[in-house]
């Protein structure tokens, strides 16, 4: 009896998981299986009779001074990015979640602080590649205020391209955090708050006893999507500095494209990237794990 | 502790404080406080909106400069030789408004497809125990982790195989793709912090799992699900790497592979480029606006009555 | 059965040919970035004139941003899916050739009886040709005459001149700086724009005689030690080392700059963004004593031919086309460029007075476009250019960047 149920389960289960996963395995699973497969051979796409050659291309990599260079950029793009999205996303939704202005106040704040969103990454580039120019208008901006003496090559610099680039991104990126925020802000029983004052509690007080443990599950599956995703964050670094100057913003994306399309390395940049693939995929791991454990 | 004092207090009403006797009550205090807050809420509100939307100022204006002006110094908001000439280059154009057309109907065609998908299947990992849950969860995560920039080439074979190449489809399933597990997990979540208790009852009272999916979670759910949409949207709308490769004709392309065929071998017509965006961004901006209303409704007091 | 074959195979040749086409049979796909750099619709009628005199040929466009084509017809190559014909940079056709996406054109010329004595050049791997420049575009030096003047300086025809004014220039207080590198990364084409032209220019090479890499030998290390003079000297403008030839021409027409190497291709660009500007174009500057022949850099557009082609004999004729005296002629005229068939005299009549100047220069010099037809020359560049950002942002010696460039190509050659 409790057999049959449980199979009954499973197969209801399954039926409603069906559509995705047809669409995944056909779509996304044969072509990472073709990178797996890419990798372990000695030259693919480019050679008509690739070997076999098992685990070379990773060795090679690992050995490669360059691609420890991409491991610790990408750590810090990826680190300072995602904190500051969490920051701005949180501040910023809470900010638009009070209580205390008018609607039309707050719409009107939403909208903007969700124009970053709206603008595809091309002409993200272009534009910020335009005001950190260094006769564009934040150096113009920066002098004439006397912030600082003289113009500023945010992107050329060696010492300033990676934070050059990491605002950028944090500046792209906050709006999607802002508005799973806010959703789950939103969802937060008014009553909880109402007893809390009750009680006496600060705003303070809301925050790290209402606000914060309610908001955990959503904060915590933003966070491993926004390491994932900003771990591959390719247009935005390729269109504003290429990886340079001298390596300084050469992420694993950059490395990887640049062993693909200017060393028609495919199956060591399938290495490379199958790297990033188990690093993420331990991360996911992690993740729903600590999910089973909630439950 | 004190239970009695969850009868519902309308939130306007003020709290005594003399039930709890930790505050004295100091009406003036109060005022000045909410003074207080409103300001420094507004300051927080307008040094983001700064950040955020300065740029784009930036952007808009630009759109209206000539060439050179764009890179004068000192830079200048408004410039003598501003106009509407990129606007009309790209409304005048119309391969350029095909861009745009395409746009919409590949970025609503995954929105709404991605959320079909997903909401079944988040309803089966947030209300089902099955054997190789947390396999098949970690799939779904895990499938996103590849960098899509490597999986150009197999995907593209791919794709060329399935007869995909240089079709709506092509793009739209693409992207679903990537939108799903985002939207999956997104969901999952969204169900978890709605009480199981809400469609047991209703499954108690003889309704199907699919029929408590649909008349009792979804409605309550639809503000996760907007945003979840607005998110699938917009990373149907800006994406770029895949576009560029999975189409080849103009009639399949879309806004962001316009704006870079506006980036020449010798040169780039910088204020179409941002024409373009802007022309882009407006009925995006509008949409938003008109969804808003959904995230304000919320689950706020609705959720714990019934 | 066999009418309604015909009659849906018209209509579906008709509706992707656009609708000119009368019953044509064969369609050959054209990838290219030129359409969008010619002004509207002058390609496609070129195109359409082709159609015309060749009945049963319909010639799809398919045109792309110059920035990423090369990388569309790699992914195309690796599944099947390559057009006919295709526009190809010199830089990538070693690699394209290696790989096997693009046909040999000599077997093609001899099939097709054709009498190549009319091509100006033809670019050859391992002996057969595979890629044909259709429009030559040379890269003079320009120069903004009021900020020379402004600076009380000649233009400069030595290379301690070009220093020497270039200096002037960023001391007059314009605030304009003496020259311009655009050494960006994401494409590292700054190398073959902007530093090795100057090698070339003084007779220099960059390749030993058999045709393998050079590049530490004197002609470039002098070179080299030129830029990094300039460099530490603050006279070569800021913000180069991820700036790109698109930023680099408006650097030069908003003044911020006195003198560039540049495409021809930005003349007209130049002078409908800023029509007052007084500029001229000259050759580079020499090696001080040296009084030999200059060589003028020049890029193509060139054109190649997929390997897989199903219609390899139409896909031919489409190239005898575009390479035929009137065709080239007019394409080259479009595009401000230099004509690839060597019979066209260019007609300057009707074009700015500078371009006959570049001309002179053009004809006075030879051609040089060492990095066309290397293997992985992008590659040879980024190599390159990632050790010259060190020379210049980290000081290191000369001598030792070069020393391993020199063993990266040995490489990859």
């Amino acid at each position: 009896m409790a057999q049959s149920r449980q199979h009954k389960v499973t197969a209801a289960a399954f039926g409603y998981l069906s559509p995705t996963l047809v669409l995944l395995a056909v779509l996304m699973a044969l072509p990472i299986g073709m990178v797996v497969w890419y990798s372990l051979q000695n030259n693919v796409i480019t050679n008509a009779n690739p070997e076999f050659i098992g685990f070379e291309h990773y060795l090679d990599i690992f050995g490669d001074s360059q691609f420890h260079a991409a491991i610790k950029n990408t750590s810090v793009f990826v680190l300072a990015s995602v904190v500051a999205h969490l920051f701005l996303g949180l501040g910023f939704a809470m900010l638009l979640n009070t209580q205390l202005l008018p609607h039309w106040v707050k719409t009107l704040f939403r909208t903007i602080f969700v124009l970053p969103w709206l603008l595809t990454v091309a002409i993200v580039a272009v534009l910020w590649r335009l005001i950190l120019n260094p006769s564009g208008v934040f150096n113009y901006l920066l002098v004439s205020t006397g912030v600082i003496d003289s113009p500023q090559e945010w992107l050329a610099d060696p010492k300033l391209a990676l934070f050059a680039v990491v605002l950028i991104n944090i500046w792209c990126g906050y709006p999607f955090f802002m508005i799973s925020m806010l959703a789950g802000l939103q969802g937060i029983s008014a009553e909880l708050y109402e007893a809390a004052s009750v009680d006496g509690a600060g705003l303070i007080r809301k925050f790290f006893s209402i606000t914060l443990p309610q908001l955990r599950p959503i904060i915590i599956s933003m966070l491993l999507l926004d390491i994932i995703w900003t771990s591959h964050q390719f247009t935005l670094i390729w269109m504003t500095t290429g990886g340079g100057p001298l390596d300084r913003t050469e992420l694993l994306s950059t490395y990887t494209y640049k062993l693909a399309f200017s060393q028609y390395m495919f199956s060591a940049a399938s290495a490379s990237a199958v790297v990033v693939l188990v690093i993420s995929a331990v991360l996911a791991f992690a993740y729903v794990r600590h999910q089973r454990a909630r439950d | 502790m004190t239970t009695t004092t969850v009868t519902p207090v309308p939130p306007t009403a003020p709290v005594t404080g003399v039930r709890t006797g930790r505050r004295p009550p100091r009406k003036m205090t109060s005022v000045s406080r909410r003074r207080v807050a409103i300001t420094l809420t507004l300051v927080g509100l307008i040094l983001g909106a700064l950040f955020a939307g300065a740029p784009v100022i930036w952007m808009l204006f630009s759109s209206f400069k000539s060439n050179p002006e764009i890179f004068a110094y000192p830079p200048q908001l408004l410039t003598e030789n501003s106009s509407l000439a990129p606007y009309l280059a790209i409304l005048n154009d119309p391969r350029q408004l095909r861009f745009f057309v395409n746009s919409y109907v590949v970025s609503l065609a995954v929105a709404v497809l991605t959320l079909l998908v997903a909401v079944h299947a988040a309803y089966a990992f947030s209300r089902y125990d099955f054997p190789g849950k947390s396999i098949v969860n970690i799939a779904v995560i895990s499938v996103q982790a590849v960098p899509p920039i490597t999986l150009l080439i197999p995907y593209f074979g791919l794709v060329v195989a399935l007869g995909l190449y240089n079709t709506y489809p092509g793009l739209i399933l693409t992207y679903m793709v990537f939108t799903l597990p985002y939207a999956i997990i997104m969901m999952t979540g969204y169900f978890n912090t709605l009480p199981k208790e809400l469609d047991e009852a209703a499954r108690v009272d003889g309704t199907s799992s699919f029929g408590a999916l649909w008349r009792i979670l979804i409605p309550i759910a639809v503000p996760g699900m907007v945003s979840v949409g607005m998110y699938t949207f917009m990373i149907a709308w800006n994406e770029y790497l895949f576009a560029l490769t999975l189409t080849r004709t103009d009639d399949m392309r879309t806004v962001p592979i316009g704006i870079q065929l506006l980036m020449g071998q010798h040169s780039y017509d910088w204020n179409q480029m941002m024409a373009m965006s802007v022309l882009g961004s407006l009925p995006v901006i509008l949409l938003f606006i008109f969804f808003q209303r959904y995230f304000i409704g919320g689950m706020t007091s609705g959720s714990v009555k019934s | 059965m066999a009418t309604l074959g015909v009659a849906a195979l018209a209509a579906g040749c008709g509706a992707s040919g656009g609708g000119a086409s009368e019953g044509g049979d064969v369609t050959i796909e054209f990838m290219q970035w030129w359409e969008p750099e010619l002004p509207d619709g002058e390609f496609a009628a070129l195109i359409e004139q082709f159609e015309e005199e060749n009945p049963g040929i319909d010639v799809e466009l398919l045109s792309g941003p110059y920035a990423s084509i090369k990388d569309q017809v790699i992914a195309g190559s690796a599944s099947g899916t390559m057009p006919d014909v295709l526009g190809l940079d010199g830089a990538w056709v070693h690699d394209f050739a290696t790989q096997g996406s693009i046909a040999d054109l000599s077997a093609a010329m001899s099939d097709a009886g054709y009498d190549d004595s009319q091509l100006a050049a033809q670019v050859q791997v391992d002996g057969s040709t595979r890629m044909i420049p259709v429009v030559n575009f040379a890269y003079p030096m320009f120069v903004n005459n009021e900020l020379l003047a402004e600076a009380g300086v000649e233009v400069p025809t030595t290379r301690s001149e070009f220093m020497a004014a270039a200096q002037a220039v960023t001391d007059s207080g314009s605030g304009a700086a003496g020259f311009i590198a655009a050494l960006g990364l994401e494409k590292p084409n700054g190398i073959n724009i902007d530093i090795m032209p100057w090698t070339w220019a003084s007779g220099g090479t960059m390749l030993s005689d058999e045709g393998g890499p050079a590049v530490n030998n004197e002609d470039v290390t002098s070179t080299v030690d030129f830029i990094k003079q300039m460099w530490d000297a603050g006279v070569i403008a800021p913000g180069g080392l991820t700036m790109a030839e698109q930023d680099k021409v408006e650097e030069f027409t908003n003044e911020r700059v006195a003198m560039m190497v540049s495409s021809l291709a930005h003349i007209n660009l130049i002078r409908e963004n800023s029509p007052d500007l007084d500029f001229s174009v000259v050759p580079l500057p020499v090696e001080d004593g040296y009084t030999g022949e200059s060589g003028v850099r020049y890029a193509s557009w060139g054109i190649g031919m997929s390997a897989n082609s199903e219609h390899p004999e139409e896909s031919w004729k489409l190239i005898e086309f575009l390479m035929s005296e009137g065709a080239n002629g007019q394409l080259s005229a479009l595009a401000n460029g230099f004509p690839g068939n060597a019979n066209v005299t260019p007609d300057f009549t009707e074009s700015d007075p500078l371009f006959e100047d570049a001309f002179t220069i053009w004809e006075a010099g030879y051609p040089v476009s060492e990095f066309t037809g290397l293997p992985l020359a992008d590659e040879l560049m980024r190599v390159f250019d990632e050790e010259l950002q060190q020379v210049l942002a980290e000081d290191k010696p000369v001598d030792e960047a070069l020393g391993n460039i020199q063993t990266e190509w040995e490489g990859i050659f």
